[in-house]
């Protein structure tokens, strides 16, 4: 199992976008909902050899899942059709409908997962490091990560405004009304103060020579092992084979 | 010539309604140690600004006058030589972190990677600096999630692993202990010892008094004295810049006034000892 887990774990990070590439497009090209519906239960089994299970399973949930269920009910009371299942006032549910929510929530899920996967085997860092030498810019896999950096440390942030208005007498706690009227106003200052900060930011860039124009050097390593190359063979031999075996049998 | 040569230098933020520089004259010469005093708002991180060049090439506003860096005009300058050939620490430490690195070993790295330093240079130079600055019981951490004191010794390591010739430091101590301010201007003394110029804005004057060679009074916009650091600080009427003494200064000032006179007068505290054992000998007192 620790050694299933180093192996994915450490698979290049384009190897792993293979593997969610592979679990987006098939769904697509697979008729049915079956395997579409397999693909999240796949993701979450890789997810679980990783040692990501609970942030995996919190995210598809927590985002996925509230989509999933709204298309479906709309898809099965809007999709046009004749066979009806049951009815309350004007709206009814479709046999049509349902077969169309069921096919397409299939798809949505699989792709969702694959992504929510992808971000959660793979670290920024890798990433970012992994597309610069693909040849990206720098300045572009900097924004990425930073992005992607920067969210913990404005939600904490948040908490330290929420906090100080608190000590003026600001009421942040209670019921919803209460706390979103206390939201609100904290917002502004983060959003302002992000703003201050972005012209420090680019100070310190600035003063560390992000912007030298000689070629950059790395300490982070990335190194593709057999293992990238068996785990991609194999995923191309199966892309080709239900290629064959949709269009040409 | 080497060194910065700064001429009626004149700036006004495009925001503001009135001049934060007032016509400044200043020679800063190469492998020296200066320090900016003044009390809040005299202009000093302004003139660090327009020195590191980031007035005129990142905040605009009206400039007048010239600031010469090697003999060359620092409009003239190219941003990313600028970077090569000075350092800047400022005073928030929490924003002086580039925000995609893990370890603060890798942070530290970051500007020697910009640079395109060779891979097994930067592990030694990186491992150098940290041992310097005593801060290998976080180089695992990251850097997000240090102290105030922790981030503003890392922006420090941070800048001073590339090497710049010159060195500006605007309140690089703003967030530490007396025992944090100490290493920090011990690690300030040894890039002065490998021949870098240093540039210093700080408020305590009693390490000042220890390490800087030359300090520049400003207030509001001028500077109103600048020379020697034992002469300018051992001056009643620095005072008046607000400006404290040391301790050590103000002792002699009032025996001065008790008819008390030394030697000369001292503002630091082993030159004390030594100008007051001279004069109790002198008094024949015995020490």
């Amino acid at each position: 199992m620790e050694k299933l887990r180093t192996f994915i774990l450490n698979l290049y990070p384009t190897t792993k976008f293979f593997i969610t590439l592979f679990l987006m497009i098939t769904p697509l090209l697979l008729p049915g909902y079956l395997y579409s519906y397999l693909v999240p239960v796949l993701c979450l089994f890789i997810a679980m050899i990783a040692g990501k299970t609970k942030l995996f399973v919190d995210i598809v949930f927590k985002g996925l899942l509230s989509i999933v269920i709204m298309i479906f009910l709309l898809q099965a009371f809007f999709y046009p059709g004749d066979t009806i299942l049951w009815t309350w006032k004007i709206f009814s549910i479709k046999q049509e409908g349902i077969d169309f929510s069921v096919q397409l929530t299939s798809k949505i899920l699989a792709v969702g997962s694959a992504i929510v996967l992808f971000f959660q085997i793979t670290k920024i860092n890798d990433l970012a490091r992994s597309l610069e030498i693909l040849g990206v810019s720098p300045k572009a896999t900097y924004v990425l990560s930073s992005a992607l950096n920067i969210i913990p440390e404005m939600r904490m942030h948040l908490l330290r405004i929420m906090d100080a208005q608190k000590t003026r007498g600001v009421e942040t706690e209670g019921n919803l009304r209460i706390r979103l009227k206390a939201f609100f106003p904290a917002l502004t200052p983060l959003i302002l103060s992000s703003f201050s900060s972005t012209d420090e930011k680019a100070i310190t860039l600035e003063s560390r020579a992000f912007t030298a124009r000689t070629k950059k050097t790395s300490l982070h390593q990335l190194e593709k092992t057999k293992s990238d190359s068996v785990v991609r063979v194999l995923l191309l031999i199966l892309f080709v084979f239900i290629l064959i075996w949709r269009f040409f049998l | 010539m080497s060194g910065i040569e700064i001429r009626n230098l004149s700036y006004q933020y495009p925001t503001g309604s009135e001049k934060v520089l007032h016509n400044i004259n200043l020679n800063i010469e190469s492998g020296k140690f200066y320090a900016f005093v003044g009390v809040n708002g005299g202009g000093k991180t302004t003139l660090c600004n327009v020195i590191r060049g980031f007035i005129p090439h990142f905040f605009k506003g009206d400039i007048s006058g010239e600031v010469l860096i090697d003999g060359k005009d620092v409009r003239d300058w190219d941003t990313s030589d600028l970077a090569q050939k000075m350092g800047f620490v400022f005073q928030n430490p929490f924003t002086q972190i580039s925000g995609v690195k893990e370890t603060v070993f890798d942070e530290i790295a970051f500007g020697l990677e910009n640079l395109g330093v060779e891979v097994s240079v930067i592990k030694q130079k990186v491992q150098e600096i940290i041992s310097l600055l005593g801060i290998g019981y976080i180089q695992d951490k990251n850097p997000n999630e240090l102290s105030g004191g922790q981030k503003q010794r890392v922006a420090l390591a941070s800048i001073i692993v590339m090497e710049p010739d010159i060195l500006i430091f605007d309140e690089p101590t703003s967030q530490l202990d007396p025992q944090g301010t100490e290493e920090i201007f011990k690690a300030i003394d040894i890039m002065k010892k490998k021949g870098k110029t240093i540039i210093l804005v700080e408020h305590k004057i009693e390490l000042i008094a220890e390490y800087a060679d030359y300090v520049i009074v400003l207030q509001d916009g001028q500077i109103m004295r600048q020379g020697r650091t034992e002469d300018v600080l051992s001056h009643e009427d620095t005072q008046d810049y607000g400006i404290g003494l040391t301790q050590y200064t103000l002792l002699d000032l009032q025996m001065r006034k008790h008819n008390m006179i030394t030697e000369r007068i001292p503002i630091t505290e082993s030159d004390s000892i030594k100008v007051m054992k001279e004069w109790m000998s002198l008094q024949g007192v015995k020490a």
